[in-house]
């Protein structure tokens, strides 16, 4: 495959064209604020497009590691000793992008109900641990809004 | 119905044809006007045979399986007319309402036209103080209603304690339906289970409360608009959606003390009720139905099911708001701490 530019640069390059060959040209508010929107979601792809299966891989580590930790404490969740085993089953060395969503998904999930668990244990460093592993989550969706801000009204 | 509303002068002049045969209608203009994020508007000018001219606000449902925010045109024609004169604030005069869309393409209400200031130009020409009084007092007025002015057949919660736990629930379960998981409401839903504040007595709740959705007159009392999400709830829905909404300037940010201080002395409220604390644990349960909303158009998506631009779009206000939700599940795990 032909691979540079990469993705993420040709997605800026569509946005660059939209914004400065055809939103000028554009008098219907409507079809404006369509295209802007586009511009956004693009620009939000192209962080996406470049890091978004090592993000994954990454956080699916930690977070498997993390829900193990709650499972040793609250040996008895229902939802956390079902969820993990299909975290584990899910394909984990593929880096075709719907395997490694697939996996994440369901890492998401036992994360969820190791989240749920800790804060029903009242075990505070269970619960630090979490709330620094959905900052780090924050943090990778901060970047993908790539400066957006609230408009629309 | 059609794919796509026709908010245009021959709709209406053919709905008022049929609507009102004997007062020889003419649609002198119409023309778009912004509807918010969720729906279609239009405003237009009518000339009846007597002389007379009356403007109307239409608002319409968008195309089907279009767009984020969904509500329900048939509910929020039911609710309008149930509320209107039995507020002390004012509330929109639903004249007709094309129920099926035969003259529209979709379910379509048209109400009177309100000469009137949005809100946010009441801060721009008076100051931040004064249009925080007007909003504040507005809010209250809207709390403090009896709940028979709702109407009969709307859902009654139970009680407010069950009513919140309901909302957590609501809260927890909101990606239970679709394909992509979102750890920030678990957390969130599992620090709010753990930490309740006292119930408040169930009110009118608003569901958009908003200084944009406040018109203000020259004189006599103002007129609140966008009730598609109107309901029964916890009165601190309306402070928590609107403590965290991001269009500047936000009056409550602005002075946060002073803004409940105001409503608590308008409503009656204690303290140990309407505080920061409780505004932001009200702020999450005050997004729930609108982020299950937004997880709901992304997931359209994911299933080849595209409703437009602005469900990818507006994937970022789902970052930003559960990003929120975990700063407000932080502090709720720190005070137990």
């Amino acid at each position: 495959m032909l691979s540079r530019p990469t993705t993420e640069q040709i997605l800026l390059d569509c946005c660059r064209e939209l914004m400065t060959g055809v939103l000028p040209a554009l008098t219907d508010e409507t079809a404006i604020v369509r295209v802007v929107m586009v511009e956004t979601v693009m620009r939000n792809m192209a962080v996406r497009s470049a890091h978004e299966i090592a993000w994954m891989h990454e956080e699916i580590a930690a977070i498997e590691g993390y829900c193990r930790s709650v499972a040793a404490v609250v040996p008895d969740n229902s939802e956390l000793t079902e969820a993990l085993p299909a975290a584990g089953a899910a394909p984990a060395r593929s880096l075709h992008l719907d395997d490694v969503v697939e996996a994440y998904v369901r890492a998401g999930r036992a994360f969820s109900a190791a989240l749920e668990a800790a804060v029903a244990s009242g075990d505070q460093d269970l619960m630090k641990r979490g709330e620094a592993l959905l900052d780090s989550r924050a943090d990778i969706e901060t970047e993908v809004m790539a400066g957006w801000s609230p408009t629309g009204r | 119905m059609t794919d796509e509303a026709a908010l245009d002068a021959a709709a209406l002049q053919r709905f008022l044809d049929h609507a009102e045969p004997d007062r020889g209608p003419a649609v002198t203009s119409l023309r778009p006007i912004s509807g918010g994020y969720s729906r279609l508007s239009a405003l237009a000018t009518v000339r009846w045979a007597d002389g007379s001219e009356e403007s109307f606000v239409l608002r319409a449902d968008p195309p089907p399986d279009t767009g984020v925010f969904e509500s329900d045109r048939d509910e929020e024609f039911q609710l309008l007319r149930s509320l209107h004169g039995k507020l002390t604030v004012r509330t929109p005069n639903v004249r007709w309402y094309d129920s099926t869309g035969e003259y529209f393409g979709a379910k379509t209400l048209v109400v009177d036209f309100f000469k009137a200031r949005p809100l946010p130009e009441v801060v721009a020409a008076e100051g931040i103080p004064r249009a925080t009084e007007i909003f504040v007092d507005t809010i209250s007025r809207i709390h403090t209603s009896p709940l028979d002015a709702m109407p009969a057949e709307l859902a009654r919660p139970p009680d407010p304690q069950g009513y919140v736990d309901d909302l957590v629930d609501l809260l927890r379960r909101l990606d239970r339906d679709v394909s992509d998981s979102n750890p920030f409401v678990h957390y969130a839903a599992a620090q709010l289970r753990a930490h309740r504040p006292p119930p408040m007595p169930l009110t009118i709740v608003h569901g958009d409360c908003q200084p944009a959705n406040v018109l203000v007159p020259d004189s006599g009392e103002v007129l609140m608009i966008d009730w598609e999400f109107g309901r029964i709830g916890d009165p601190r829905e309306d402070l928590g959606y609107y403590s965290h909404l991001p269009v500047p300037p936000n009056l409550y940010e602005a002075d946060p003390a002073g803004f409940l201080a105001r409503y608590r002395e308008r409503t009656g409220a204690t303290e140990e009720q309407v505080n920061a604390d409780t505004v932001s644990y009200f702020y999450v349960l005050g997004m729930a139905r609108l982020l299950g909303q937004m997880f709901a158009g992304a997931d359209a998506l994911a299933q080849g099911r595209p409703r437009g631009v602005m469900a990818t779009y507006m994937m970022n206000g789902t970052a930003a708001t559960t990003r929120g939700f975990l700063d407000i599940a932080r502090r709720l795990a720190a005070s137990a701490a």
